[in-house]
């Protein structure tokens, strides 16, 4: 994806470090991210994103570390950062009262004006309404407010906090249409969310973050190519456990009758010429590696290690 | 606390009552202290119509003071404005926040929420009517002051049924409509009309008894701490209160219930119209978008049209007509009155329309309109776009903190001088009116220091909203700290031994110069502006310093 196409450091965290109290918000954060990607935040619920984010909004400040955006420190500089810069915070909130378009209104009077052509060209492709009041909105289409808002002054960064959430598919999908081209204009993306399936349609690669601490960063490909897949075969004839057991990098193999059912990272080739010795191959199915089960599995190592 | 709704309303409110209870304590002790080294002597020569007027006994005594003062006055309108802000919000408030729908997911009824609700404010009231009786004589006895003579039980007991009569007024409208706001507004309304009524109207012989009207009058109109219980006048707030129930568990149970959404106003029916389209667009729509400050504006327009409308028509133009129609016999009463009897009824000398004025609009309700303007904004400005959460999107645009504050203070202080305008305007007019010769340079200055002084309250405001991002702390200890001053200023104009800290209330700047007699004292004007604009810088710091909050 558009991370090849530059080496150029927008968003760089270094210790980015968050403590209320004795509770740990962050610790000891550090990533960056180039001009052009779309980089994935992921998480569980309450794992410390959107503490992450609040320090890139200068929201709130960093117990210890630093945070740069364009090459300028999140809190010194933080109202000329906010003039290049897109944001839908988690768990949006606007003004009841306002209707949609008075809510655009707004936020663009802050900022000195918006193509308002863009803003109806973003609003039809969202179906969004924005002659009615924020307050009488269902969750979804007020969300549509918020992404319309942050994508409306064509920013440099776009920082989004579960940005599709109460969005419905078909929205969603239009949603990562807009988010790629954002990417393949060259501008750049930080995206949070605890949907890994959202984020690996759009994003290059991918920070996971769990208990205030970076986990990993990866690129969603090799991430892949780590995967587990699911491999089911069904064959001609009764099968035995240990004629697939001994392929390697085969898992938990489970055979009944002539169904096999396994876990499997190893080479494919293999695999199937061990099956093919002793069986006809009636019908095969893989289940193609989802994030999902990375991040279980980066989850569970983890608590293996702690 | 969370096993039934009845425990959780009490566990959501009992801080603000223990706040009032505790506050009313306080009073009480130093109320008592005051009083009791005061030379009281002197009330034995007072004109029968003062009773009428302030509500004073010739054979007061310190004890009498205080009991009036403090359960009688202060205490009977905090309570009954605790009860009224828990009633608005006891239905109307669960669908505004969008909760109601959870809490009747579960298998209760809509009038068992209510009832639990009401239980809990009579519950409330109940207890904290006790602990006040009970402060009274305890107090009394700590300073050897002699209560013995008065019915405190009659008193409290008229004050208990007060109370649930404006608690069920507002649970009826809150039940009835869904509409919080429109109940607290309208509770509020009928609470200081007919407070006022029953104060003013005794004084015109014509409309004497159009004061059964009002429901304060079945409060104290007979007197309740001299005469002991009036059970004809309980009767009738009972019966009232009583109604208002039935009409509350009807109501809830008729209508659909509110998601949380907002309404539609008049306004917006206009916008919709092709008609008035564009014009109200420009007015209701873009132009309140313009800025923040407007923005901020265009949010409080409302408070400010009522406070205006409230100071302009009541405690303005009408109040000179009023005085005018006063029997001359009953103001010549007034005449040559000591000073220490002035100062007791609120500095005014009632002989001259100026001392009238300074009695009925400037000596409470002007500062009062003001700060209720002021400290709505203060302290909605900063922590209310946090506990809505709007600062985070808000802050994404590029604006310093810093400017998000002044903009604010700056929207603060100009409907801070719009209710003082109003102020002026309708004083000056109502001196017109009644052709009482008033000197409006006099009444100008009067005004000025009174739009800044609920201007430094309103900064006060901000600096607690600035520095913690809570609304409530903002809200009530600005109002904490504006009735303590307030009193203590009252307090040491009686008591010769306090004049050196009279200089450090901020009332004092306010009223303490006459200036509805000697005009501006520019010295004073401008000790409330600089502190008015230090608070603000300061709320600028403490705002730029700190994590936003990211919850209500």
């Amino acid at each position: 994806m558009a991370s090849a196409s530059g080496a150029e450091p927008v968003i760089e965290v270094e210790g980015l470090t968050k403590h209320y109290g004795s509770v740990v918000g962050a610790q000891d954060l550090s990533f960056t991210v180039q001009r052009g990607e779309v980089f994935g935040f992921l998480g569980p619920n309450g794992a410390g994103k959107t503490t992450t984010i609040r320090m890139l909004l200068d929201e709130i400040r960093p117990t210890a570390g630093r945070a740069a955006i364009l090459g300028l420190d999140t809190h010194a500089k933080s109202v000329e950062i906010r003039r290049h810069l897109g944001y839908i915070p988690g768990d949006l909130a606007l003004y009841p009262n306002l209707t949609g378009r008075d809510t655009l209104t707004y936020f663009a009077n802050l900022r000195g004006g918006v193509d308002w052509a863009y803003v109806n060209e973003l609003a039809e492709r969202l179906d969004a309404d924005l002659s009615k009041k924020v307050g009488n909105l269902s969750s979804g289409n007020r969300q549509k407010i918020g992404v319309i808002q942050a994508f409306m002054n064509r920013p440099d960064v776009l920082i989004m906090d579960e940005p599709s959430s109460g969005l419905d598919p078909l929205i969603q999908r239009e949603f990562q249409n807009m988010v790629r081209e954002v990417a393949a204009d060259g501008r750049t993306v930080f995206l949070s969310s605890h949907t890994l399936s959202e984020v690996q349609r759009v994003a290059g690669r991918v920070g996971i973050i769990r208990q205030g601490r970076l986990v990993t960063v990866e690129s969603v490909a090799d991430l892949r190519s780590k995967a587990m897949r699911q491999v089911e075969l069904e064959l001609d004839s009764p099968a035995e456990t240990a004629v697939f057991a001994a392929v390697p990098g085969a898992r938990d193999v489970m055979v009944e009758h002539s169904h096999v059912r396994l876990s499997f990272d190893g080479d494919m080739g293999v695999l199937l010429q061990a099956t093919s010795e002793h069986h006809n191959i009636v019908d095969i199915t893989t289940n193609e590696a989802d994030l999902e089960e990375i991040f279980l599995t980066y989850y569970h190592d983890e608590e293996v290690t702690d | 606390m969370l096993t039934t709704i009845f425990t959780k309303t009490l566990r959501d409110r009992w801080l603000g009552w223990t706040i009032a209870v505790v506050s009313l304590t306080l009073l009480t002790l130093y109320g008592m202290a005051v009083y009791r080294q005061i030379d009281l002597s002197i009330l034995t020569s007072m004109p029968e119509a003062y009773v009428a007027l302030i509500g004073i006994r010739e054979d007061i005594d310190a004890g009498g003071l205080a009991v009036q003062a403090i359960n009688g006055l202060y205490g009977a309108i905090t309570l009954a404005a605790m009860a009224l802000a828990l009633g608005a919000s006891s239905i109307a408030g669960e669908e505004r926040d969008g909760t109601m729908g959870i809490l009747l997911g579960n298998p209760k009824g809509r009038t068992h929420v209510l009832v639990s609700k009401a239980g809990a404010m009579v519950l409330l009231a109940a207890v904290s009517v006790l602990i006040l009786w009970g402060a009274m004589y305890a107090i009394a006895a700590m300073l050897g002051v002699e209560i013995g003579g008065l019915d405190v039980e009659a008193l409290s007991l008229h004050m208990f049924v007060n109370v649930l009569f404006y608690g069920f007024l507002a649970t009826a409208i809150s039940a009835w409509t869904g509409n919080r706001g429109a109940a607290a507004g309208v509770t509020t309304a009928v609470l200081v009309l007919s407070f006022f009524a029953v104060g003013l109207l005794p004084l015109i012989e014509e409309l004497k008894d159009l004061v059964r009207a009002f429901p304060w009058y079945y409060f104290d109109g007979s007197d309740p701490v001299y005469n002991g219980v009036h059970w004809g006048h309980l009767g009738v707030l009972l019966a009232a209160a009583a109604v208002f129930a039935i009409i509350a568990v009807i109501g809830v149970n008729r209508r659909d219930l509110k998601g949380q959404s907002v309404g539609v106003t008049l306004i917006d029916r206009l916008r919709g119209n092709p008609l008035t389209r564009k014009v109200i667009g420009q007015l209701a729509g873009s132009a309140r978008v313009s800025s923040i400050w407007l923005k901020a504006a265009s949010e409080y327009q409302g408070l400010l049209l009522v406070t205006a409308a409230v100071m302009f028509l009541m405690m303005g133009i009408m109040m000179g007509p009023f005085y005018k129609a006063i029997p001359e016999e009953t103001l010549s009463a007034f005449e040559g009155l000591p000073e220490a009897l002035i100062a007791l009824a609120g500095g005014g000398d009632i002989s001259t329309p100026e001392g009238w004025y300074q009695i009925e609009t400037f000596g409470l309700m002007a500062p009062i309109s003001v700060m209720v303007v002021t400290v709505a904004i203060g302290a909605g400005a900063l922590a209310g776009e946090e506990s809505r959460r709007t600062i985070g999107l808000l802050l994404a645009n590029p604006v310093r903190r810093s400017r998000i504050v002044l903009e604010k203070s700056w929207t603060m202080a100009l409907y801070a001088f719009a209710v003082g305008f109003a102020t002026f305007a309708g004083v000056a007019l109502g001196s017109l009116l009644a052709d009482l010769g008033m000197d409006v340079g006099n009444i100008a200055a009067t005004c000025l220091l009174q739009t800044l002084l609920g201007l430094a309250f309103g900064a006060l405001a901000l600096v607690l909203s600035a520095g913690t991002g809570r609304t409530r702390i903002a809200v009530f200890v600005t109002i904490g700290a504006a009735l303590v001053l307030h009193l203590l200023n009252g307090f040491a104009a009686l008591n010769e031994s306090m004049a050196d800290v009279v200089q450090w209330l901020p009332f004092y700047y306010y009223l303490g110069n006459d200036p509805l007699n000697n005009g501006l004292d520019w010295s004073h004007a401008v000790i409330l502006a600089g502190l008015a604009l230090v608070l603000i810088a300061l709320s600028v710091l403490l705002f730029e310093r700190r994590d936003l909050r990211q919850t209500g």
